[in-house]
């Protein structure tokens, strides 16, 4: 492989998990600016949806691969999107008038518990769909989308999976801001991050928008998550940690509360992540992607698209 | 001579431009009201004289200087420190490995006296040809980094409240948790010397000053007439005297001029009445008084002069009497709300 | 002055606890370490209202700064006072270092970056193992001067004194300033983000003490996973379930939280297996997989309704229930 290709090689791998961050940060981003929280159980949350997607394709052996992923595609959005809704619902709607730190603190309870809803989940000794393993070790994805290059002999590799990611990520990027921009709920999720008490005179429900928040929000974790699975066919419990600190590094890098900012982010983020592990080491890829959220921090406190806060006095 | 002169200020949020080109000239000892009505940016002004607004463009010059950070010799000094520190890191987390390596592992045998000049020559041998590359990046980071963060800062309210600019606020912001006696404590911080050790070991300074500080918040409360209530949380006070705090926190600042931002909102006759009382008394003090009032009785007794803001631009300005009179005034404010005038 | 004696009957209480109890004594003095990481945490969250997750990096470099400097495979081999003490003054410096680019953040991005520092922490302890020996942590280091429990117990109540000293003074009185209202504090000359900063410093270094103490106690650095988030979390646990704000009510969080986790799930989990009423190949059984299960609903059910904590500090508690929902 030439320089230049190993270059190449890397763009696209940065690219592709670059976007499965975006979808996650995403989430991160609308929750963030409708309700100034940061969702910590986010990362989590699309855990539960790899392991979710995990176990259906466990019980689905039977069908066609191409009925697996559509059937993943759609189930595990709506699973993790209603469970989003659900702990808004339980946990975080009580909250919002509490102390400022006491929505934060409680999403962080409801990560510890989704973590741990993963590790016994994973431990289920899940014979019966013949992929049983101790509670903590990863777990395999089965290789639903083939590893060829769609490129024919090249030595760069553009696989179906890359594919995939860009299949489905492009499309409800499009979706979504299409949603926000035009819709009446997005019109709505709009006004209410801007002013609640003003949304609220206008006759908008304001519970109902946040929950809708969630969960759509929760949805494009799901997506991701799915995504995510067929991509790297390696799941474990833990790995909502670190998806979820990317995205949100990817959020706050883009500017919270931005739309297209958080997908700038997931790119910047995937593609560092990616050029750091070809020519710096791996080992210190991680240190690489917060010394760059710092020094954007510095420079840019509000992120690269984000706007500045201004408070009312 | 003037104390607090705002020379074209303007303030645009997005598209709204709040204040346009407003220039106020305040002489000392001088009781000044700003009124106008609704929306017409005189809490604007107010956020942009006391720093907590970066203005968009025009000038505050208090006391003859700028409120804002001066680019001093000295924080020149801290920005080439702080590059220094950062180069010195970055080139220290460059080579840790191999430095150490040359200097630690390389020289120390285990149990035996560490050769401490040995291992620097290694050290230095190790970094010759590896340092000017990571030394300078971090130079530059610290550099600019320091620059941007302190360019951002430069206009804050703390510059402009030592500077001896004072404020209450509309929406009355108390630290509501907190004694009356606190929050009285809390606006003459500035003035105190106890420091991290002092406190910390309690040392004589810091048993001295706690002292000597209540009885000095107690004279301020007494000022306004609060005395009784000093043990209070903040919360708990009637809402007249909420207001009354607030001038008290204030001018325990010690501050040159006051900036009250409609310190009558919500006060019976009688107590508008001991308010006007209580101004007079504070400029008696030598105190400036810039205030924003919707109460024309209050404005009209007890000002100096009066500045009529409207659409964020002035349209009048002059003693009580002329501005009442002034045809534009009544047309912009005083005509749409005869109830008040 | 009552309340003062009340404190001294505590400390000579535990004074005579391992007299008592000895193994009590022994549950105690990671307790102990954990209430010094808590305080830390305390001055932040509880006093400045600013949210650190990340006290397990900074409790990490205590850890390894104070081995690198005691252990005999390095030249270094300070003995127990001057290691802590450069120990304390590394981890005001680290607190330094990453607050001086960061303090002006709003809070949320703020409590990211220290997770993320918390992150790379562990990372960077992980890459330079030519320095602190990788997984295997650098060991073994000499034991403490004189007794533990002892050591501990002095250490604690030097920390509660200093914060309380802190609390009780012009300092604790502008940090509560600036959780209640940091605009007004600053239109009142006050410097919010150097009072932030030295917070935060001050927090860093008692947690760097927290690590040397927890290293001296292991005579060993530990290994970098050791310091995770999950540390961090039962440092917040600690603060939020004793109540924010209060050091009697940290102290009592320290006990419960760690209490609950060191002692009720492992007898329970001691007390099944030597009963065989579990196996250890069934996941679902063992209580100690429970255990992040447990803390959440502990996080999420004092949030709802007991977010003032245990023993809460009057400001919170006054906060919290005459809360008026804000009005912009």
């Amino acid at each position: 492989m030439s320089g230049w290709e190993v270059f190449l090689q890397q763009l696209i791998i940065g690219l592709s998990n670059g976007m499965i961050i975006a979808l996650i940060a995403l989430g991160y981003t609308m929750v963030y600016g409708i309700v100034e929280l940061i969702n910590f159980a986010h990362g989590d949350l699309f855990m539960l949806g790899s392991f979710l997607a995990l176990t259906i394709v466990g019980l689905c052996t039977a069908l066609p691969v191409f009925v697996v992923v559509l059937l993943l595609l759609t189930l595990t959005p709506l699973f993790s999107g209603g469970l989003n809704w659900l702990v808004d619902r339980l946990a975080y709607r009580h909250l919002r008038h509490s102390i400022r730190l006491a929505p934060l603190v409680s999403a962080i309870g409801v990560s510890f518990v989704f973590l741990n809803v993963g590790l016994l989940w994973g431990g289920v000794p899940m014979d019966v769909f013949g992929l049983g393993k101790a509670a903590a070790a990863p777990k395999d994805f089965p290789v639903l989308v083939s590893n060829d290059n769609l490129l024919g002999d090249a030595t760069v590799q553009f696989t179906a999976k890359d594919a995939l990611v860009f299949v489905v990520t492009i499309p409800l990027m499009i979706g979504l801001t299409w949603f926000v921009k035009r819709t009446r709920t997005g019109k709505a999720m709009r006004a209410v991050a801007q002013d609640q008490t003003a949304a609220e005179l206008m006759g908008i429900n304001v519970d109902r928008v946040v929950g809708q928040t969630f969960l759509i929000g929760g949805g494009l974790a799901g997506v991701a998550s799915v995504v995510f699975a067929l991509y790297n066919n390696t799941i474990y419990f833990q790995m909502g940690y670190r998806a979820g600190m990317d995205a949100f590094t990817a959020a706050v890098l883009g500017g919270i509360g931005s739309l297209p900012g958080a997908v700038l982010g997931g790119l910047c983020i995937g593609l560092a992540r990616a050029f750091s592990d070809q020519y710096i080491a791996t080992g210190w890829t991680n240190v690489i992607v917060f010394t760059i959220l710092v020094l954007v921090l510095v420079f840019r406190p509000a992120g690269i698209l984000g706007s500045k806060h201004r408070e009312k006095v | 001579m003037s104390l607090l002169k705002i020379d074209r200020l303007t303030m645009r949020f997005g598209g709204l431009v709040a204040v346009d080109a407003v220039t106020l000239d305040i002489a000392p000892n001088e009781i000044v009201s700003l009124i106008g009505p609704n929306g017409a940016g005189k809490t604007t002004v107010f956020n942009a004289v006391t720093g907590v607004y970066e203005p968009t463009a025009g000038k505050i010059i208090f006391n003859g200087h700028e409120t804002r950070r001066e680019l001093t010799g000295k924080t020149a000094l801290a920005f080439s420190l702080v590059g220094f520190i950062t180069a010195v890191v970055a080139v220290i987390l460059a080579n840790l490995e191999t430095v150490w390596e040359a200097a630690v592992t390389g020289n120390y045998t285990y149990r035996q006296p560490f050769p401490w000049t040995k291992a620097l020559a290694s050290a230095q041998e190790t970094l010759t040809g590896h340092w000017l590359v990571p030394a300078l990046s971090g130079l530059f980071v610290g550099v600019t980094g320091a620059w941007a963060v302190w360019e951002r800062s430069r206009r804050a309210p703390e510059i402009a409240a030592r500077a001896g600019i004072a404020r209450t606020f509309q929406n009355i912001r108390l630290f509501n948790q907190m004694t009356v006696l606190d929050n009285v404590l809390l606006g003459m911080d500035t003035h105190l010397r106890t420091r991290f050790w002092d406190a910390a070991l309690r040392l004589p300074l810091f048993w001295r000053e706690r002292k000597h500080s209540t009885g000095k918040a107690l004279e301020t409360l007494r000022f306004v007439g609060l005395e009784h209530e000093a043990g209070q949380l903040a919360e708990n006070l009637a809402y007249g005297h909420q207001r009354r705090l607030e001038i008290a926190r204030a001018l325990a600042m010690n501050p040159k001029i006051i900036l009250l931002d409609e310190p009558a909102a919500g006060l019976n006759p009688a107590e508008s009445k001991a308010l006007m009382d209580l101004i007079q008394r504070i400029r008696q003090r030598g105190i400036t008084v810039l205030l924003i009032e919707h109460d024309m009785q209050v404005v009209m007794n007890i000002s100096d002069r009066v500045i009529v803001l409207d659409y964020g631009a002035k349209i009048a300005e002059g003693d009580p009497a002329t501005v009442r009179a002034n045809p534009a005034v009544i047309e912009a404010y005083l005509g749409k709300s005869d109830a008040r005038a | 002055m009552s309340k003062l004696k009340f404190h001294w009957a505590f400390l000579l209480i535990a004074a005579f606890i391992p007299a008592i109890s000895p193994h009590f004594a022994e549950l105690l003095r990671p307790i102990f370490v954990m209430a010094i990481l808590a305080l830390g945490l305390n001055i932040l969250t509880g006093f400045t209202g600013i949210l650190n997750l990340g006290v397990a990096a900074f409790m990490a470099v205590g850890a390894y700064s104070y081995a690198i400097l005691t252990c005999d495979i390095y030249p270094f081999q300070l003995n127990f006072g001057c290691a802590t003490g450069t120990t304390v003054l590394i981890g005001l410096l680290a607190g330094l270092a990453l607050g001086l680019p960061t303090i002006r953040l709003r809070g949320d991005y703020l409590a990211i970056v220290t997770l993320g520092f918390g992150e790379i922490v562990q990372d960077t302890l992980k890459n330079l193992d030519v320095i602190t020996k990788g997984t295997q942590g650098i060991n073994p280091l000499p034991p403490p001067p004189f007794s533990v429990y002892y050591l501990f117990l002095a250490f604690l109540t030097l920390v509660v004194l200093l914060n309380r000293n802190l609390q009780r003074s012009r300092i604790g009185r502008t940090w509560i300033a600036i959780r209640e209202d940091e605009l007004a504090a600053s239109c009142m000359g006050i410097n919010p983000m150097k009072m932030k900063l030295l917070a935060f410093s001050l927090g860093a270094a008692q947690c760097a003490l927290a690590g040397a103490l927890w290293a001296s106690y292991l005579g060993s650095s530990g290994e970098p996973g050791n310091y995770d988030f999950q540390v961090s979390i039962i440092a917040l646990c600690i603060v939020i379930v004793g109540g924010m704000g209060n050091i009697a009510g940290v102290l009592l969080g320290a006990l419960v939280v760690m209490g609950f986790n060191s002692i009720v799930l492992e007898t329970l989990t001691n007390f099944l297996k030597s009963h065989q009423i579990i196996s250890s190949s069934n996941v679902f059984t063992a209580p100690g997989n429970w255990k992040y299960l447990l803390f959440g609903l502990a996080l999420i059910l004092m949030m709802r309704f007991r977010p003032e904590g245990l023993l809460p500090s009057k400001q919170t508690k006054a906060e919290l229930h005459h809360h008026e929902p804000p009005k912009n």
